[in-house]
């Protein structure tokens, strides 16, 4: 059978090393290779998909031997959990490269940082095995780094860094809890299957591994208090190096959360279920509040981001906590949903806010007014979008957190406070449509033109997506249940 | 005794190299005592392989020939041929050209010993052979910072070593021989023991420039030429935590050691990268990073006869520190030794930059790269020993050490603004070994089954 996980994975790094060859080739060519490579790789996550998983375990796995002296191994394999997750990577950095073919600026080196970010994405959501996933959970810092130190705005040197060393002491903790499980695991291996099917600490070892893994996952996510960097690192990035940003490396935050602290140490987290059912709760609604009180566009989708990615820590927390097995599998039915339909809405928002600062050098909304007359298709894709965001029923993310709440009030009653934050992130995005897009246009914003090809191309495909996710969740939930029902822990 | 000499080939080949390139270049013939000198360290390289696996001795005990003695040779001996590369590319046409690539040999032949000593007095072998050359080749440039550079490296050399040696004697007191595979015989008198280790650890700590013994390193740095800081900070170092761990692998077990040595591994680290933190010469913020990296061989200092991955890491770990340093410092040779030197230099040459950022992110310890498989190793070590502590205080250093590295980062990649700098200069000499070590601080990590299989 085609090794079509790993083809799928080391395209991209192909692409790159295909950049880098031709380094000295116009600035199309470089596009052009990402935008084929990519789509390629969106080719290959569509194949995993029509090959599906497994009843129980991981399915389509791919074995090579690398250090079996000490038991690890290139393993890499997807479920339920990670085959959506991967599918949502290969379109959002497809619809990036698109949206990306107007960068002019060193563009080959663009390129190449972005497909390896692609190889580091879904090498993440594929890794069966501790080392691998850490080696990609990895290489993803890097080069987002490097992606928003060179293609960054303003004050991006500073954000780069803060990014970098911030995640990186995130991502530590992991490092020492995957080496815990390895010293414990028996025979010792780095092979997260035998860790999840036997999970290799118990009491106060398991604890202290799961608080390592927390804190590096809460990081990532981000969870309130440790969520400081988001907001600069996002204001500062590029448009697509935000789309990625948000639409996929905070998946890996979550996704861990679910790979690892949930399956691996499954006592220790129902043990401390409540307390991180308590970050969940405030992360969400400061989230939402926060992104109330800003005036940046781009900062205030950052910020609902953290609202959002709250509700699938709270979904998580609440499957750590069920008795049911029925209610379990709702909760992380809603969380891994709520990770994809995230991915795509907050990837079509920070799209259009990319957009429109290409425009108009501004992100202030108090600087906008009427665009919908002056750039109706931009205006109504963000409305959309909007609306989509704030959990309007037919859209993509009202599916996700009608069941994390459903299963939330089935546990854990009191912590549908949550839900205050819809209504908060109702407001702020009405109140940030009124002020872009409704009255009357402003003068100097007249003559601002309409999006163009390139850019309904690589928005379009979010817009539907986010309507069909809406619509008919059951498309990506059947294969999400399938895994999610037979979780054992 | 001849079944032993045949053990020992690789180091009688490298002392005949050693006195046939004295010849070359007695004869003023420095290209042939070049030749002489790679070819010979290579040979002696490839007669190494044929050791591997083995765990025997020679001379009743004394010279060891084990996992640690035969990867310190295969690890060491072509790291002496990439200095010699670079020396040549900085000091070629001077005058005792050949004398330079004499004295790297010789100081890696006593590197070598300190690898593979099993007695005392080998140690102090050891540590003569390779101090002597080493003071030599730092003041080989004559100027005022070389000289006082040496003058104060060769001072702290003789205190240090005195100290050693007046340690080592109540080792041999208490014990009666002076080989380390006796040394259990201490097991009741802990006091000699460890006046014995402090000893010891003040001896080599100097070699291996752990804190607080590390005062010479970045002056002589600073003060030596680019290509023979390299090598210091690489081949004698290496040498010494090697000879560390053949120490401390004959210690009685009970006794507070390890402990002893996570301390100074804690010390050593953290001062090494708050230091570096602060430098504005690349070379003098390699200085202390790579006094910062010798707080992380302690990890498996520690674990030396509890944890098997104890060896294994270290084996990982010195040859990872070895390409990358190396690599490191090829570029500065290429680039400059400030790092106003650096600014925007990866913006105009871009291999080089590449290179740079590569080199830098595997002494960070970033995955995929060798620092990172050498570090994770390291960790799991200390934490199979029950030191788990040690390992977070390391893993806060590494995000330390982030921060250091990335300031040469972020500086070559600002925005060129001002002319000054000159364009990085190419040498085709420092471009194999930046090539050479480029590809292993790559290809380590993927293909680190080939250091671990031959170990079991």
């Amino acid at each position: 059978m085609l090794p079509i996980v790993s083809i799928t994975l080391f395209l991209p790094l192909l692409g790159a090393l295909l950049v880098m060859a031709l380094r000295r080739s116009p600035a199309s060519i470089a596009h052009l290779i990402g935008i084929v490579t990519s789509g390629l790789t969106l080719l290959g996550a569509l194949w995993m998909w029509s090959r599906g998983v497994n009843e129980t375990g991981f399915a389509q796995v791919e074995e090579l031997a690398w250090m079996p002296a000490i038991g690890a191994a290139y393993r890499v394999g997807v479920d339920g959990i990670s085959l959506p997750l991967v599918l949502l990577s290969a379109v959002l950095f497809f619809l990036s490269f698109i949206y990306s073919a107007k960068v002019k600026q060193r563009p080959h080196a663009y390129v190449v940082l972005m497909l390896l970010l692609e190889t580091a994405a879904i090498g993440t959501f594929t890794a069966l095995d501790a080392i691998l996933f850490y080696v990609f959970f990895e290489v993803s810092l890097v080069s987002m780094y490097f992606m928003i130190a060179g293609w960054g705005h303003e004050d991006r040197q500073r954000a780069a860094l803060m990014f970098f060393i911030y995640t990186l002491l995130g991502s530590l903790p992991l490092l020492l809890a995957i080496l815990g499980m390895y010293l414990g695991s028996e025979p010792q291996t780095f092979d997260m299957r035998a860790w999840i099917d036997n999970p290799p600490l118990s009491g106060s070892a398991a604890m202290l591994a799961l608080a390592a893994m927390l804190f590096t996952f809460a990081v990532k996510i981000p969870v309130f208090p440790f969520h400081t960097w988001l907001p600069a690192a996002h204001v500062q990035a590029p448009a697509a190096g935000s789309v990625i940003l948000a639409g996929v490396m905070l998946k890996f935050g979550t996704y861990g959360l679910v790979r690892f602290s949930l399956q691996m140490t499954p006592e220790a987290f129902r043990e401390a279920g409540i307390i991180v059912l308590a970050f969940g709760v405030v992360a969400a609604l400061y989230g939402a509040f926060a992104a109330l009180a800003q005036s940046d566009l781009k900062r205030m989708i950052a910020l609902t981001s953290v609202n959002h990615m709250g509700y699938v820590v709270v979904g998580v927390a609440i499957a750590a906590l069920a008795v049911d097995p029925a209610v379990r599998a709702t909760a992380l039915d809603g969380s891994v949903l709520q990770m994809v339909s995230h991915g795509l809405v907050t990837g079509a928002l920070f799209l259009l806010v990319g957009m429109l600062q290409d425009r108009a050098h501004t992100r202030e909304m108090d600087r906008f007014g009427g665009l919908l007359k002056v750039t109706p298709i931009l205006g109504w894709s963000f409305v959309l979008a909007a609306f989509a965001s704030l959990g309007l029923p037919g859209l993509a993310h009202f599916p996700a957190e009608f069941q994390i709440f459903l299963a939330t009030l089935r546990v854990e009653p009191v912590a549908v406070v949550v839900i205050l934050g819809i209504v908060v992130t109702a407001g702020l995005y009405l109140r940030a449509i009124g002020k872009v897009f409704l009255g009357e246009p402003r003068e100097q914003w007249i003559g601002m033109k309409d999006l163009n090809a390139r850019e309904v191309l690589s928005l379009a495909p979010l817009l539907i997506l986010i309507v069909v996710v809406g619509i008919a969740p059951a498309l990506l939930l059947d294969v999400i249940h399938k895994t999610t029902a037979a979780l054992q822990f | 005794m001849a079944a032993e000499l045949a053990l020992l080939t690789p180091e009688i080949t490298l002392l005949l190299t050693i006195v046939f390139a004295l010849v070359a270049e007695m004869l003023r013939l420095p290209r042939i005592a070049l030749g002489v000198a790679l070819s010979g360290l290579l040979l002696a390289s490839g007669l190494s392989l044929p050791l591997l696996g083995l765990d025997s001795s020679v001379f009743g005990g004394t010279y060891r020939i084990d996992g640690l003695s035969v990867w310190a040779k295969l690890i060491l001996l072509p790291a002496t041929a990439l200095s010699i590369l670079l020396a040549r590319a900085e000091l070629g046409g001077s005058d005792r050209e050949g004398t330079v690539y004499v004295l790297l040999m010789l100081v890696t032949l006593g590197s070598l010993v300190l690898a593979s000593a099993g007695d005392t007095m080998l140690l102090v072998l050891g540590v003569l052979l390779s101090g002597l050359g080493s003071f030599a080749l730092v003041a080989y440039p004559r100027d005022d910072a070389a000289t006082e550079a040496a003058m104060k490296f060769f001072v702290f050399a003789s205190v240090t070593g005195a100290v050693m040696i007046f340690g080592l004697s109540y080792w041999f007191g208490g014990t009666g021989t002076t080989l380390l595979s006796d040394l259990s015989r201490l097991e009741d008198s802990r006091l000699i023991a460890s006046v014995g280790l402090v000893a010891v650890i003040v001896g080599l700590g100097y070699k291996a420039s752990l804190v607080p013994f590390h005062f010479w390193a970045p002056d002589a740095y600073q003060g030596a030429p680019v290509s023979i800081a390299a090598y210091m900070s690489v081949v004698p170092k290496i040498g010494a935590i090697l000879a560390l761990a053949q120490v401390v692998r004959d210690l009685p077990l009970g006794s507070d050691w390890p402990l002893l040595v996570a301390v100074i591994s804690v010390l050593t680290m953290t001062y090494g990268y708050l230091a570096a933190l602060v430098q504005g010469k690349v070379v003098r913020l390699l200085a202390y990073s790579s006094i910062a990296q010798a707080g992380y061989f302690l990890l498996a200092i520690v674990a030396v006869g509890t944890s098997p991955l104890a060896t294994t890491s270290l084996i990982i770990f010195s040859a990872a520190y070895a390409v990358m340093n190396l690599g490191a410092f090829a570029v500065v040779m290429c680039i400059g030794r400030s790092l106003d030197d650096f600014a925007a230099a990866g913006r105009r040459n871009v291999a080089i930059g590449i290179a740079m950022v590569v080199f830098l992110l595997s002494l960070a310890g970033i995955p995929p790269l060798a620092g990172f498989v050498g570090k994770f190793l390291l960790f799991g070590a200390a934490m199979d020993a029950g030191f788990t502590w040690l390992a977070i205080v390391a893993i806060l250093n590494s995000v330390l050490s982030l921060a250091v590295y990335l300031r040469i980062v972020v500086v070559m990649y600002r925005q060129a603004d001002t002319q000054a700098a000159a364009a990085p200069v190419s040498l085709p000499l420092v471009n194999l070994v930046i090539v050479v070590a480029f590809a292993f601080t790559l290809g380590i990590g993927l293909a680190a089954q080939a250091l671990l299989g031959p170990m079991g």
